[in-house]
């Protein structure tokens, strides 16, 4: 295979990109100078190299507790359990949440072949389980869609029996919208507005 | 209900099309292969935002688009006048990127109600359409799959909640099936069986009872229908849901708690459907029943009270999509006229004479005749090409 056709496949397999986009995307780099070919490829390899999951929370950082789980002006009796990383920061965004984060890399979805055994849910119970836990309630931050509710039911049922308050974000999320794009006020409301599942 | 224009680009036989229509009926003539069923399947489209029994999106965009153009699309628009005002629909067919020199194979629709990007459930009833073409007698005779069809079609144009809850049942079912699949591999814990199965029976539940409304309805006006188009017949013409469920359940089916008996339902039968790694029970699995003089009219009538019973069917349509939001839709009918008897024809071209708009197409320009529909506006299709006479 010639170097160029290995690099437009290889954009190719990115989610988001057709054929026709991996061919531009590839002979950009091509006619780029060397240094942002080396730049990108440093950055690539960097991002798998340095970054790990919170051993805690579960979410990507450099370092491990992450910095909220090892910020100790948080509150420590609450743990928000989103679908991925990018949903913390845009919860955290909106400054109204000061309490812990769970992600679950994923959500419950039988036709992709995800079962709650795939989920970091078994990691979640044992953060749980610990001793030392002060943890009382749980928010279930999960998208207003199909799988989201799906997800946020099979917990509730399963976290329900330890004594914890299960509560899912208020409506007022368009239903099917994505958390990673709603806006800081519609979040930050539905944060607030929360209710007991 | 109208449609004030409609504009068809790489639609099919259709390059461009052009069309500003008025209230009334509207003939369009040609000969066989012209691209007269396009003309009314492309506005079926736009009440349905489905594409045609047996046809893939990419079989909407006209082939010399596919071929020539780098980026194929289809595009349909229509202006719809109704008593509440005038909106805007569109549809875009675009066809899958695809590298140099490869023919594309998927494509994909994009909607717009009023300019703005919509999803599909939005644009559905905005236009109200009822379609008569050769293909009902499929109705009768065909799979039950096809009257599912026929019922979704219908009822969405007018019930909304009736098409969320289809929608969302269609995605539930299809979750729940991979999980009893992954059961019967003996992998995961039937208890994740809970949230899908609260989620079908309350969707299910819906739709069941929604069904079970208008074919009462239905069923009602069609045997009128049929009387009098088949005056001479002694033989009568029935409607019957066939919901499935189980018959404690299906004789309970205007209760307010179907949901909880079909959830209990599917509780029950929850391990021989692992076993067969599929959802056994629910409307996914209805059928309806045709009977004319107490049989089975797919089988046992002849052609033409099959026939007959499609258009009673499609003439009961009208009245409960009338009934139902208020508003006449708009006909379509696809050279139906020429193979009917001039008693029938008549009945037809007095129903066309009670709603806003009714697009006809015929090979024959003397079906209907000027008589017959003296105020029609008449137009010839010829290779693509649609002209005012
Ligand atoms: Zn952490």
């Amino acid at each position: 295979m010639s170097p160029i056709q290995r690099l437009v496949d290889a954009f190719h397999r990115l989610p988001g990109i057709g054929p026709k986009s991996a061919q531009r995307l590839a002979y950009h780099v091509l006619r780029a100078p060397v240094e942002e070919a080396r730049d990108l490829a440093e950055a690539l390899l960097h991002v798998k190299e340095s970054i790990v999951l919170c051993a805690r929370c579960q979410n990507v950082t450099d370092r491990s507790p992450c910095r909220i789980c090892a910020d100790t002006s948080r509150e420590r009796t609450v743990i928000c359990v989103v679908e991925e990383p990018l949903d913390v920061v845009a919860i955290d965004r909106t400054g109204g949440y000061r309490g812990l984060y769970h992600v679950l890399h994923g959500v419950v979805s039988p036709s992709d072949g995800i079962g709650p055994e795939d989920l970091k849910i078994e990691e979640l119970l044992r953060r749980l389980r610990d001793v030392d836990t002060e943890v009382t309630e749980i928010i279930v931050a999960t998208n207003p869609n199909l799988q989201g509710e799906a997800t946020s039911m099979y917990l509730a049922r399963l976290l329900r029996p330890l004594g914890l308050k299960v509560t899912r974000l208020a409506r007022g999320l368009p239903a099917g919208a994505d958390l990673e794009y709603a806006d800081d006020v519609t979040l930050g409301r539905a944060m607030e507005y929360r209710q007991e599942v | 209900m109208h449609i004030a224009h409609l504009t068809l680009t790489n639609v099919r036989s259709f390059r461009r099309l052009d069309l500003a229509l008025e209230p009334g009926r509207h003939v369009i003539a040609g000969d066989n292969a012209q691209g007269k069923s396009n003309l009314l399947e492309a506005v079926q489209m736009l009440a349905t935002a489905r594409t045609l029994r047996g046809g893939t999106d990419l079989d909407v965009i006209s082939w010399p688009a596919v071929e020539e153009d780098p980026l194929p699309v289809a595009r349909l628009e229509a202006a719809v006048q109704t008593a509440q005002g005038k909106r805007t629909l569109e549809i875009a067919v675009i066809a899958q990127e695809t590298p140099p020199g490869m023919r594309p194979t998927r494509a994909s629709r994009r909607f717009r109600v009023n300019g703005v990007a919509r999803r599909a459930s939005d644009l559905i009833g905005q236009l109200r359409v009822v379609m008569f073409s050769a293909d009902d007698l499929e109705i009768i005779a065909g799979a039950p799959a096809v009257r599912r069809r026929y019922l979704d079609i219908t009822l969405s144009q007018f019930d909304g909640a009736y098409l969320r809850a289809l929608q969302r049942y269609g995605r539930v079912l299809e979750q729940r099936n991979s999980l009893l699949r992954k059961l019967q591999e003996r992998r995961g814990r039937p208890d994740e069986l809970d949230f899908w199965d609260d989620e079908l029976a309350s969707t299910g539940a819906l739709i069941a009872q929604r069904r079970a409304d208008a074919i009462r309805a239905l069923a009602r006006d069609a045997a009128e229908r049929y009387a009098e188009l088949a005056p001479s017949e002694a033989e009568d013409l029935a409607i019957c849901y066939v919901p499935r469920l189980p018959p404690a359940v299906a004789e309970a089916i205007r209760e307010h708690d179907l949901a909880d008996r079909l959830r209990a339902t599917l509780v029950e039968e929850r391990r021989e459907d692992i076993l067969r790694g599929v959802t056994r029970w629910g409307p996914h699995r209805d059928d309806v029943q045709f009977l004319i003089g107490g049989r089975h009219a797919g089988n046992s009538a002849s052609r033409g009270q099959q026939r007959t019973a499609a258009l009673a069917l499609r003439l009961a349509e009208v009245e409960l999509s009338t009934r139902r939001s208020g508003d006449a839709p708009v006909l379509l009918l696809d050279d139906i006229l020429s193979e009917l008897d001039p008693a029938r024809r008549e009945r037809i071209l007095q129903v066309a004479y009670g709603v806003d708009q009714v697009l006809i197409t015929t090979p024959d320009e003397d079906r209907p005749s000027r008589e017959e529909m003296p105020d029609a506006v008449r137009y010839r299709l010829a290779e693509g090409i649609l002209t005012r006479q």
